[in-house]
């Protein structure tokens, strides 16, 4: 019998990244071609064959092929989406162009509002209305339905988003004009809002609605694409994409509702942190993904990613208060909870005309890229700063692929940080990365501190060409004891494609108080939902007892409108453990804001369903044991810039392909790979795991 | 994990470290965020959690704002007036660590009554470093209307006044105090939880500023707030000396006063000499009692914001900010009310005085300022007794309208202009909530101000009262004067507001009060944004697009831009258009 392999291909803006592991052995090979936006399925291509002939098979031999990728969002952000048409009703025609009537910026006079996916022209509005029990206050138009269905076809219109009010609680009338539409304008593709996303607030539902409306048809089209591509290769692998919540499903449901899958990329970075944690025991997680333009940063608890509901596709990243809102389309699916700042690699430090030093947002990018690549770069990025601390190898960049110019960043940093502040050049290119560092501690801070999250209590994984570097320094400002390094920190997101499980999302909003709920109602909305999402993943080919389901509840103050999830027990709910889940509330209110209302009247608004489909995990290989040293694994020694030694400290440089299991290293130390350089700190020491993992803590206090 | 001992701690006295100034400055900034975001997600209301009426502040000890998160421009320099006030009038001496004071008074200088600021001290080691402070817009608090807005004449009947009074003393809440309030708002539970979101978002600021304090230590962080302050007054300084010098003139008014049909006058004269921006607003009308006066903080937030819109965005907000700043408002005029006058308009007034002083500038800066926009607040209230619930409900949104044309852009449709970016509440969820259906929300075709740039469009927004009879209170403006246009652009389409039953229109005044029954639909139409620039030499192409989408019907585009368009094959008839926008330039350029 041949051997078997899973495979993840990561299509990213620069790269794109193919990991292929063998279900038997566990080794791990990796492959990494330039991605072709203008048609990705030939990137995606390119990289299966790479990596194929690299492990020298073929593709019959792939069992399973996960798929992360930004081509949603890239066919919105372009613009790239063929006509669609919005229809709603009567006296809303206008939801999408007024939005939430709010400007994205508090001071730019020049601002524009954010352009609607459907202009007005193609914007219709029907006679029909619900109150907001569900209650018919006026019949479908069937006639004027009959007559904007036409319309359409002779437009040749091809996608269609259907949102009426109050659908959430009924959605009668939007299938009724589901059928209609499907007898008059049968070319077109439908997306209706009480299926996509059943939940109130219409702009919002609408909205959602109107993304995945908009990209269906060029996912559908991309998808098919690869599909036939990888039959003529006689592939008979299950064929999978990455959806946003870290779930994965399949090429037929991301094709037909794709705005599950806008964040497809990121959410697979978070999910290879839990794998690689939860491999070593821990469930409470950090992860830190760095690039070289923004940083990333997730919270794992209990092994589960946090999600979130509040997410714009396209959105400026500008935390701050009253910032950024509506600069993106808003969407209402479950994403992955990642805190985005713009502070990675390529960040470049500047002077303000108030003689501060700043870094950020502007980033040199790829291109031209840090002063130190050679590609033109004229102002100094963090990356150049690490260089000329030292922390960076000039001779052994990528492997020593480019012979990094260390003179050239030195310059920069000096003439454009240094001078125009009166310091030396070394105080300018240590305050880059502490002042790039405290944005990042910013970041993890929103991450776990502001949601009432213990980071004593947390583990970081650290990964991106720039993660390692820093992530030390970060764990040591935020009291995380241990930090995790995985080997390829490069290439660790595309890892987390293959460790995952197929997952369905499902959601309803029925708003009752908690005192007063009718459990039998919440028991009929659970089995619906979990009788759909057992259906959908057995036609998934998943068998019974690889199948769960995970309950959730969002509630909140009776009066409030804005709602906390809270993990619901599964089976058949009764007023004890309805009493049980008020309490609960309680406590995760109490938890997130500091102070709970146990005296208020709790409401039960949305009921969400994750039907989850096992995947067995493949197995981690273990690295080789060949009985070398740590000493034996020492490249040299070079100086490199603490700033807690306020100066540059003779430290050891490290070959990580020669670490092995049970080595110890005392910081200060650098720790060099192909993608990525792991810097150990003065007071920190480093043990390699039986994964090649490094596993980061302060030396104890003697 | 153990800290990193850092060379930025290791300060040498009396020099600055610009690596350590940013790091203080971030974690400065970061401590308002964070109580602005704990604030957020433990409001009860509304008004606080979607729409975002509210803000959070850091002062220092000697009264000097150093770190603010904003969502509403409105609160820009509000926070840093009341609490020094506050503070003298109530004696620091007077207040311990865990206290916190309440007040809302205009007559002190804080802004309406529905704003209602809470202020803790901020002492450590023993040694009082400052206040946190935060503001949020309460959507009740007393008074003759539900919502608190209204065409009252004295501040006595707009609600409940909060002079500086403890609410919590050393961490308890005082029972009475916050059960006399209560006993004046009608919408208790709403103030509850705000009030009760508001103290928690004061306790977080404390943590992080203790935090930060842990770490640096009283002086150095001391000296870095002061370095702070000079920051942002060394960069308005840089910014003031590019500007234009010169004396600029220019008036504006409002439709009325709400209690008679009299306009109030605006007029300001702005002077920038390179070092400082003056605003001096002799000449405007006297107060009235009546409810379209402000007090010097609200007309001090329009100047501050004019120029924050027209400098470098990156200009953080201190005290040092303001100092270049001088206004000067005639003491007992509309632009600097004083008691015991109706205030209740008072942001309706700030409001205008951003257009006025906008209109005003374009002489100096014709590229950085819109035309005329939106230009007022525009508030519906409603409350009474919920027919299902049987408990007295209130209710309050401020609705968008048309942003004026710019240099180069349209204006934006139906947005929130200028001190206002708050957001609008679901239909599904108000109708969720409240008695009330709202049968229609869409843009008001053809209210555009033509020009070179159009205006945006207003917005229209229906209201239907389920089973019972509300008071409706509206305070709002423009139904007589629109935005204007600049450079050649003309006017948006003036705001108009009427109940409609049986298909009868009656048009009902700006501001003031009404019981709606059942059977009649309140509808509010905003005005639309000012147009830029002459009309004929805007792009046809862009004409068009605006007919194709309906929003200018084919008969403005002829009549007003010029453009003929053939609406069967959605083409420009060019040579009809070219005869008709040489007619236009004839007869418009001549005036």
């Amino acid at each position: 019998m041949s051997l078997r392999f899973r495979l993840g291909v990561d299509v990213g803006g620069t790269f794109t990244d193919a990991v292929l592991i063998s279900e038997e052995t566990g080794e791990i090979n990796i492959a990494k071609v330039p991605s072709t936006p203008r048609d990705p399925s030939i990137g995606f291509l390119a990289a299966v064959n790479q990596i194929l002939s690299k492990a020298n098979t073929q593709a019959p031999n792939i069992s399973y092929l996960v798929h992360g990728t930004t081509v949603a969002t890239n066919a919105l952000i372009e613009g790239k989406s063929p006509k669609t048409a919005f229809i709603t009703t009567e006296g809303f025609r206008d939801l999408l162009e007024i939005g939430r009537q709010i400007r994205p910026s508090l001071y730019d006079i020049h601002f524009e509002k954010l352009k609607p996916l459907v202009p007005r022209d193609l914007c219709f509005e029907v006679p029909e209305r619900l109150d907001a029990t569900g209650k018919v206050l006026r019949e479908l138009d069937e006639s004027r339905m009959a007559e904007i269905a036409q319309k359409l076809e002779k437009q040749n219109i091809r996608s269609v988003a259907i949102c009426f009010l109050h659908s959430y609680v009924n959605p009668s009338h939007e299938e009724r004009a589901e059928q209609i539409l499907r007898k008059h304008a049968p070319n077109a593709v439908l997306s209706v809002s009480s299926g996509i996303c059943p939940e109130f607030r219409e702009y919002f539902r609408a909205s959602t609605t109107v993304v995945n409306a908009c990209v269906k048809p060029v996912v559908a089209n991309y998808l098919e694409g690869i599909e036939t591509q990888l039959k003529k290769q006689e592939t008979k692998a299950e064929l999978l994409i990455m959806q946003s919540n870290g779930g994965v499903l399949t090429f037929e449901q991301a094709a037909d509702r794709p705005v599950y899958m806008v964040e497809s990329g990121p959410a697979a970075g978070v999910i290879a942190a839990n794998f690689i944690a939860g491999n070593l025991g821990f469930t409470d997680v950090v992860s830190f993904d760095m690039g070289g333009t923004t940083a990333k940063a997730g919270l794992i608890l209990d092994g589960r990613p946090k999600i979130t509901k509040e997410y714009e596709v396209g959105a400026e990243a500008r935390p701050g208060a009253g910032q950024s809102r509506g600069s993106g389309y808003p969407i209402r699916t479950p994403v992955i909870d990642l805190v985005e700042i713009g502070a990675g690699g390529g960040s470049i430090a500047w002077v303000d005309p108030g003689e501060v030093l700043r870094v950020g947002p502007q980033s040199a990018g790829a291109d031209p890229g840090p002063i130190c690549y050679r590609g033109g770069g004229k102002q100094p990025t963090i990356t150049d700063a690490n260089l000329v601390l030292g922390r960076i190898n000039p001779r052994y960049f990528l492997g020593g692929e480019i012979d990094l110019d260390l003179d050239g960043a030195t310059e920069g940093i000096r003439t454009r940080c240094a001078e125009p502040l009166g310091l030396d050049t070394i105080a300018a290119a240590n305050g880059i990365v502490e002042i790039a560092n405290t944005a990042m501690v910013n970041a993890l801070r929103l991450t776990t501190v502001r949601r009432g999250y213990d980071p004593r209590a947390l583990v970081m994984v650290a990964f991106g060409g720039a993660g390692p570097l820093h992530a030390n320094r970060l764990c040591a400002e935020m009291q995380i004891p241990k930090l995790i390094v995985p080997l390829s920190p490069g290439t660790a997101s595309a890892l987390g494609l293959l460790t995952t499980d197929v997952k369905h999302e499902f959601s309803r909003t029925r708003i009752m108080r908690g005192d007063r709920a009718d459990s039998a109602t919440i028991n009929k909305i659970f089995s619906s939902m979990e009788e759909g999402g057992g259906k959908l993943l057995r036609k998934e080919g998943i068998p019974a007892e690889r199948i769960s389901f995970l309950r959730e509840i969002e509630m909140r103050y009776k009066g409030q409108s804005s709602e906390l999830a809270v993990i619901c027990e599964s089976g058949a709910l009764n007023t004890e453990s309805l009493a049980r889940l008020c309490a609960q509330f309680h406590e995760e209110y109490e938890r997130a804001y500091g102070r709970g209302y146990p005296a208020e009247i709790v409401e039960l608004v949305n009921y969400r369903v994750t039907a989850v489909g096992a995947i067995p995990s493949p197995p981690v290989r273990k690295i080789s044991h060949s009985g070398l040293t740590a000493g034996q694994a020492k490249k040299g020694e070079r100086p490199v810039y603490f700033h807690e030694s306020d100066g540059f400290t003779k430290t050891s440089v490290y070959d990580r392909y020669k670490l092995e299991a049970g080595h110890h290293i005392t910081g200060p130390a650098v720790v060099e790979e192909m993608d990525s350089n792991t810097l150990i700190h003065p007071h920190f020491q480093a043990d390699v795991d039986g994964f090649g993992n490094l596993l980061i803590s302060p030396v104890p206090s003697t | 994990m153990q800290s990193l001992e850092t060379p930025s701690t290791k300060t040498v006295p009396g020099v600055v470290s610009p690596i350590l100034f940013e790091v203080i400055r971030n974690a400065l900034s970061e401590a308002t965020e964070e109580m602005s975001a704990c604030l957020q997600r433990t409001a009860y209301s509304t008004n606080v959690k979607t729409r975002l009426d509210y803000s959070a502040a850091f002062v220092d000890a000697n009264g000097r704002m150093v770190s603010q998160a904003f969502c509403q421009p409105a609160h820009l320099v509000t926070v840093g007036r009341i609490v020094p006030r506050a503070v003298a009038e109530y004696g620091p001496e007077n207040l311990r660590p865990g206290d916190v004071l309440l007040v809302n008074d205009p007559h002190r200088q804080a802004s309406h009554l529905n704003d209602i600021f809470l202020i803790s001290p901020f002492y450590y080691n023993g040694e009082l470093l400052g206040y946190v402070s935060n503001i949020c817009h309460h959507v009740d608090v007393g008074g003759g209307a539900p919502a608190s807005i209204g065409a009252f004449r004295e501040i006595y009947q707009e609600g409940i006044i909060l002079p500086v009074v403890k609410l919590v003393v050393e961490g308890e809440i005082v029972a009475d105090i916050l059960k006399l309030v209560l006993a004046n708002v009608r919408a208790k539970k709403e103030v509850t939880g705000d009030l009760r979101a508001q103290i928690s978002a004061n306790e977080m600021g404390i943590r992080r500023l203790t935090q930060l304090l842990d770490r640096y230590g009283n002086e150095t962080v001391k000296f870095y707030i002061e370095k702070l302050v000079e920051y942002s007054e060394r960069r308005v300084l840089a910014e003031l000396a590019k500007l234009p010098r010169g004396s600029f003139q220019g008036e504006d008014q409002l439709d009325d006063d709400g209690i008679t049909s009299t306009p109030v006058h605006l007029k300001v004269r702005v002077t920038l000499d390179g070092k400082n921006i003056t605003f001096d607003f002799a000449g405007t009308d006297s107060q009235r009692p009546a409810p379209m006066n402000c007090n010097l903080t609200q007309t001090f937030t329009a100047c501050v914001y004019v120029l924050k819109c027209l400098i470098d965005q990156d200009i953080p907000l201190t005290e040092g900010f303001y100092r270049p700043i001088h206004v000067l408002a005639p003491e007992g005029s509309a632009v600097n009310a004083t008691h015991p006058t109706a205030i209740v308009g008072g942001w309706e007034v700030s409001h205008r005085i951003c257009e006025l002083l906008f209109k005003t500038l374009s002489q100096a800066l014709p590229e950085r300022v819109p035309a005329g926009s939106k230009g007022m607040m525009c508030h519906v209230g409603f409350g009474g007794k919920d027919p299902n619930s049987g408990d007295y409900y209130c209710f309050l949104e401020t609705l968008a309208g048309g942003y004026g044309g710019r240099v180069d852009s349209d204006g934006p449709d139906a947005v929130q202009t200028h001190i206002q970016n708050t957001q609008n509440a679901p239909v599904e969820e108000t109708e969720l909530n409240y008695p009330v259906r709202i049968p229609r929300y869409s843009l008001v075709p053809d209210s555009d101000g033509p020009g070179r740039s159009r205006g945006g469009l207003g917005l229209c927004r229906e209201y239907v009262f389920v089973n019972h009879q509300p008071v409706v209170t509206l305070l709002a403006d423009r139904a007589k004067f629109p935005p204007l246009g600049l450079f050649g652009g003309e006017p948006g389409k003036l705001a108009r507001y009427s109940l409609i039953s049986d298909g009868s229109h009656r048009q009902i005044p700006s501001k003031g009060s009404l019981q709606v029954s059942p059977g009649e639909t309140l509808r509010v139409e905003t005005c639309g944004g000012g147009g830029y620039g002459n009309v004929w030499e805007r792009d046809a192409e862009l004409v068009l697009r605006d007919v194709r989408e309906g929003k200018v019907s084919a008969e403005r585009a002829r009549d007003c831009y010029g453009v003929a368009i053939d609406t069967e094959n959605w083409t420009i008839e060019p040579v009809e258009s070219e005869l008709l926008r040489r007619q236009l330039e004839k007869e418009k350029g001549k005036q």
